[in-house]
């Protein structure tokens, strides 16, 4: 697979000194043009996070005017947050949420990626098919009778109508991990197979362990998409602030009908870190995981 | 057989089965749905009260925030008095958006408290809140100790489904200093005199930006809404039809033309815009007029509130709105709306719930409290004359207003606010200078306006 | 690729027939069982919502009280009488071409320059990825604080070097800009992808093209670009896809520019400025389940269905075509 390597220019072997010497100047100044723009580029995009990191340790009144630069430096708001609201149990509520739902994505897309890449059926193209068709569809084209159905099961207003689906069913799961099963050579499975196993068994024994990091990128863009979602929990929980996650609890920090521009931040830079955290320890699996959807086939 | 036709083949039939699957699901969650959810209370009922010594508790949603919770938290737990073991669960933060929600999801609140009456109308007409006429009968309340704008509000087609917990009354603020400083002695009463100090108030810095506004006419913003305006010009939304009638309504011509004379003034919207979007947020210490920014404006009577907590040190004063020239007569009303507090559909303890209504709607010394804490405009006569009730000469313009029988509500309709949010949306585009002609935009409304009204009177 | 042990090789008569059938009966039992909770689930999340949806779109229904059948009333008014309508799909739409237009372009951009680097590429990549790891809602309204015209450092900076900032998303023609930015802010995820795709092109075929004497543009266009275009579709796509189901930020950002003191994502203020920023998914969460009209949202969502479903088929179609190519190849 791609070894990210970095595309490299190799100078032909033998060539007039002048012309060397200019192909060097050429490649001194094409190198610092390209850094200075990846350092900008870097930078620009790191500008909005700095922001919100300055801005969530300025004062109250301080956060609504137009100063860069924090006069006073109000580490003490991190803490206030968890005062402000019950930041510790939207965060349990955002651990529940991401954590089942990853689980039950992995326990129910594992099993049916491996029947879409390595078994032949019928219909087997249909699936695949519905699965893509499932995978672009906007939420907001069922949310009407889903809604309804999960209110004449009881379930509003809890996290249990978000997580239950994937145990069944995750379209882009599915799909990612049927990418990165189709790199794995089926002689492997066919060894197994002679050796006794039935194909539940090739399975856990022999790909699962193979594919340990396509699964692992799986799992973090499943993570990653329920820990920010939106949507979902403001349709089933928004009601019932006990079961909100992170992602909704931006919303409460209000003191008197006004946003309190600091703490929001403050709050935005604590909900960010666990992500970034995960992101900066896995970052092979998680890049390796990205160009599986790159619809290599 | 080659494998394509194989894959069509096998695909026609796992369609067939998922058609037919997808169809069975449907028939099993429509069989198994039943009624909506929660006990009904039933269409003519009032449910008991409960016994003195019941232990339970009672769930009660509103929109307050810190130090206007506290306040109402102590209000309602004023029902211990009598029923020493209720307990009530006060949650706040929960606007109309998340009450709806939760009656369609089956776990409302007892009690729902809304600061918007925009939706009454809606939450009327579909049920979503209970009929109070069979606890008002049971109990014998005297309704006429609301005042009849206050009362049109929380009721839709006679129909009542809330009561009104405190009022709003929108008055004409102006800042004292400013006044003096342009030797202006009194407020305006008409539009005219409004526009003529506006002029004199509104100071411009020197690369022509705004510095002052004495008038802001920006819609929506603040407490500047097309629908806060309307009544200081005489102006109503639907005619004796039902229908919306903006189109042949002088009043609204009247006041869409006021409006775009001020921005006119101050120089085009995009300066109006710019100047707006530096002042500060609307209950914050920042706010405009509090800063000095804004030398007059339109608010409810609850600023009185923010201005003593947050800058104590303006010097400002209190008056009628002006209003339209040709409609003196106007002079003396205003926009009244209010906080309303009603039972939900599928609520568990309607009994409890209509006690605590009760208690904190009709009980003078709770309103009183309420009133000193919020300072809002209490609701019933008698808490209005009442010893107790603090009341400084700002403030006691906006009493005043309210008992003047001047005072104009939104109409109750089963579209909720829609008609708010059209009529509001074409102030912003008037203003900006994208409608070319008034008369064409305006129908357009009426026509939006109707079409909502439409999907809601047909089937009965 | 098929099975060397494919049952349905060389048949023989008798007890092997039986063993085939056995074979083929497990094989279809283990099939079942793999993808069973997926099928399920694909019904009861996907196929009776959608059908559902199809008839709720035929009645009047407000979630409290019993659904009415109405017939094609609620299409009647979506294509006449309704007035918001239009403007959601228009600005979802411009949404769709502009926003994917400028997501695709500038990850391409960006992907190109970390392509170069020489130093340094596995922070900038985590620099320009991190973006992307931002909740939205939160991501949207630092946005709305950072452009905001008088007091926000964009425009500060602007003022600084003689540029008048405009109103950014209080501007009716300036709030989708404002919102295209944000979203290609956070574009990380196909930035990887295109880098992946770019870092795949085989080497030798630039050289190839140097000796040729092709200049560094036409070596993008005849070689770069022809690699990476499996890429480059699935990027306009999904982008597509996206802009179709743009909610919580423009909903965010609507009640925020409007200077909403209101708990971000109420949809008492939306569109602000103007219905701007009121896109399609926004609206018709706004009929169904603010205006209690379900039964008009839910004809809202079957349009909105059949034009995604048709971007689908045509990724699909794309797809199947270049998995023919590798198989075949």
């Amino acid at each position: 697979m791609t070894t990210l390597a970095e595309p490299r220019h190799t100078a032909p072997a033998s060539e007039p000194p002048k012309v060397r010497v200019r192909r060097q100047w050429d490649k001194k100044l094409h190198w610092i043009a390209t850094h200075s723009v990846g350092i900008a580029m870097g930078v620009i995009f790191m500008l909005p996070i700095l922001f919100v990191f300055l801005t969530a340790v300025m004062s109250s009144d301080q956060a609504l005017s137009s100063n860069f630069w924090p006069k006073e430096w109000h580490f003490e708001n991190f803490i206030e947050v968890f005062e402000k609201a019950p930041l510790l149990q939207y965060f349990g509520n955002s651990i529940l949420y991401s954590t089942l739902a990853t689980f039950g994505a992995l326990v129910s897309a594992i099993p049916a990626a491996y029947a879409l890449s390595k078994l032949k059926f019928r219909g087997q193209n249909l699936f695949f098919m519905l699965t893509m068709a499932a995978m672009m569809l906007p939420p907001q084209v069922t949310v009407v009778p889903l809604y309804d159905l999960w209110v004449r099961l009881g379930f509003t207003g809890t996290l249990v109508p978000l997580i239950v689906p994937y145990f069944f069913f995750d379209a882009f799961s599915i799909f990612l991990l049927r990418q990165f099963f189709l790199t794995i050579p089926k002689d492997y499975l066919e060894a197994a197979k002679i050796d006794g196993c039935n194909e539940f068994q090739a399975m856990v024994k022999v790909l699962i362990p193979m594919a340990k990091p396509g699964i692992a990128a799986t799992a973090m863009f499943c993570f990653l998409f329920t820990w920010n979602d939106y949507f979902g929990p403001l349709l089933y929980t928004g009601e019932t602030r006990d079961s909100w996650p992170l992602s909704l609890a931006i919303a409460s920090f209000r003191g008197m009908h006004h946003v309190e521009w600091n703490l929001t931040m403050a709050a935005t830079a604590l909900i960010m870190l666990p992500v970034i955290v995960l992101f900066v320890f896995a970052q092979k699996s998680f890049v390796k995981g990205i160009t599986f959807t790159g619809v290599k086939g | 057989m080659s494998s394509t036709t194989q894959v069509r083949r096998s695909g026609r039939r796992w369609r067939g089965s998922i058609v037919l699957g997808a169809v069975t699901v449907a028939a099993l969650v429509s069989a198994c749905s039943g009624a909506a959810s929660g006990p009904n209370g039933g269409a003519g009922d009032a449910a008991a009260a409960p016994a003195a010594d019941a232990k339970l508790t009672l769930t009660v949603y509103s929109k307050f925030t810190d130090r206007e919770y506290n306040v109402v938290t102590a209000g309602l737990n004023k029902l211990k008095a009598k029923f020493p073991n209720i307990e009530i669960k006060h949650e706040g933060q929960q606007d109309d958006d998340k009450i709806t929600q939760s009656i369609r999801g089956g776990n409302p609140p007892d009690v729902a408290i809304s600061f918007f009456t925009d939706n009454l109308g809606a939450w009327c007409s579909t049920g979503s809140f209970q009929d109070l006429k069979p606890y008002i009968d049971r109990d014998k309340i005297d309704l006429n100790q609301i005042p009849d704008a206050v009362r049109s509000y929380t009721e839709y087609q006679g129909k009542r489904c809330a009561m009104p917990l405190l009022a709003d009354v929108y008055g004409f603020y102006y800042n004292k200093d400013m006044f003096a400083a342009k030797g202006i002695t009194s407020p305006p009463k008409t539009t005219s005199e409004l526009f003529e100090a506006t002029k004199k108030l509104t100071e411009f810095n020197p690369d022509g930006s705004i510095k002052v506004a004495g008038f802001i006419p920006s819609m929506p913003f603040y407490a500047n809404f097309a629908q806060y305006w309307a009544p200081n010009f005489g102006a109503t939304y639907l005619g004796p039809d039902g229908q919306s009638h903006l189109a042949d309504s002088p009043e609204w011509k009247a006041m869409f033309d006021f409006q775009k004379q001020l921005v006119d003034f101050y120089g085009g919207h995009a300066k109006v815009e710019q100047f707006k979007a530096g002042l500060g947020e609307e209950y914050s210490a920042d706010h405009g007029f509090q800063r000095g920014k804004l030398a007059m404006m339109i608010d409810g009577e609850y600023r009185t509130a923010f201005i003593k907590d947050q800058t104590p040190n303006l010097k400002f004063g209190t008056a009628a709105p002006p209003v339209l020239d040709s409609k003196p007569d106007r002079y003396g009303g205003a926009f009244t709306t209010g906080t309303i507090i009603a039972i939900p559909k599928g609520a568990k303890n309607p009994g409890a719930a209509w006690e605590l209504i009760k208690q904190v709607t009709l009980d003078t010394a709770t309103l009183v409290d309420l009133s000193n804490g919020l300072k809002n405009v209490p609701s019933t006569k008698a808490a209005l004359t009442d010893p107790k009730l603090e009341v400084t000469p700002e403030f006691k313009t906006f009493l005043d207003l309210y008992n003047g029988g001047k005072l104009l509500p939104n109409p109750s309709t089963p579209i909720g606010d829609a008609h708010l949010k059209a009529v509001n949306d074409f102030a912003e585009k008037w203003q900006a200078g994208n409608i070319p002609d008034m008369v064409a935009g305006l129908k357009q409304v009426d026509a939006q306006i109707n079409d909502e009204l439409a999907q809601k009177r047909a089937g009965g | 690729m098929t099975s060397t042990l494919d049952s349905r090789a060389v048949a023989s008569p008798s007890a092997s027939t039986r063993t085939r059938k056995g074979n083929a009966a497990r094989r279809r039992r283990t099939v079942f069982y793999f993808i069973a909770p997926a099928m399920l689930g694909f019904l009861i999340f996907f196929g009776y919502p959608l059908i559902a949806t199809v008839y709720y779109s035929f009645t009047r229904y407000d979630l409290i009280n019993a659904p009415e059948f109405v017939g094609f009333d609620n299409y009647i008014r979506m294509f006449t009488s309704e007035a918001l309508v239009g403007t959601a799909a228009y600005n979802t739409l411009w949404l769709v071409i502009v926003l994917t237009f400028c997501r695709v372009v500038f990850s391409l951009g960006v992907a190109s320059i970390i392509s170069r680097l020489k130093s340094g590429v596995g922070l900038v990549r985590t620099l320009c990825y991190l973006p992307s790891l931002a909740p939205p809602a939160a991501a949207t309204l630092a946005f709305v604080f950072l452009f905001n015209p008088e007091y926000g450092p964009v425009n500060a900076f602007l003022r600084m070097v003689g540029v008048d900032g405009g109103l950014w998303f209080n501007d009716p023609a300036m709030s989708k800009p404002a919102l295209t930015l944000l979203v290609m802010w956070g574009s990380g995820e196909l930035m990887i992808i295109i880098l992946a795709a770019l870092l795949d092109v085989p080497q030798e075929q630039y050289e190839a093209a140097e000796l040729d004497g092709a200049g560094p543009v036409r070596r993008f266009w005849h070689v770069t670009l022809p690699s990476i275009s499996p890429v480059l579709l699935f990027g306009v796509v999904n982008s597509m896809i996206f802009a179709l189901q743009f909610f919580t930020q423009a909903i965010v950002a609507g009640s925020a520019a409007a200077g909403a003191a209101d708990v971000a994502g109420n949809t008492r203020f939306i569109g602000a400025p103007q219905n701007s920023t009121l896109t399609y998914p926004v609206w018709l969460y706004v009929q169904g389940f603010r205006y209690f009209n379900m039964g008009y949202a839910a004809a809202m969502a079957v349009l909105l269905f059949i034009v995604s479903a048709g971007f689908t088929w045509i990724l699909v179609r794309q797809l199947r075509k270049t998995q023919h190519q590798e198989e075949g190849g």
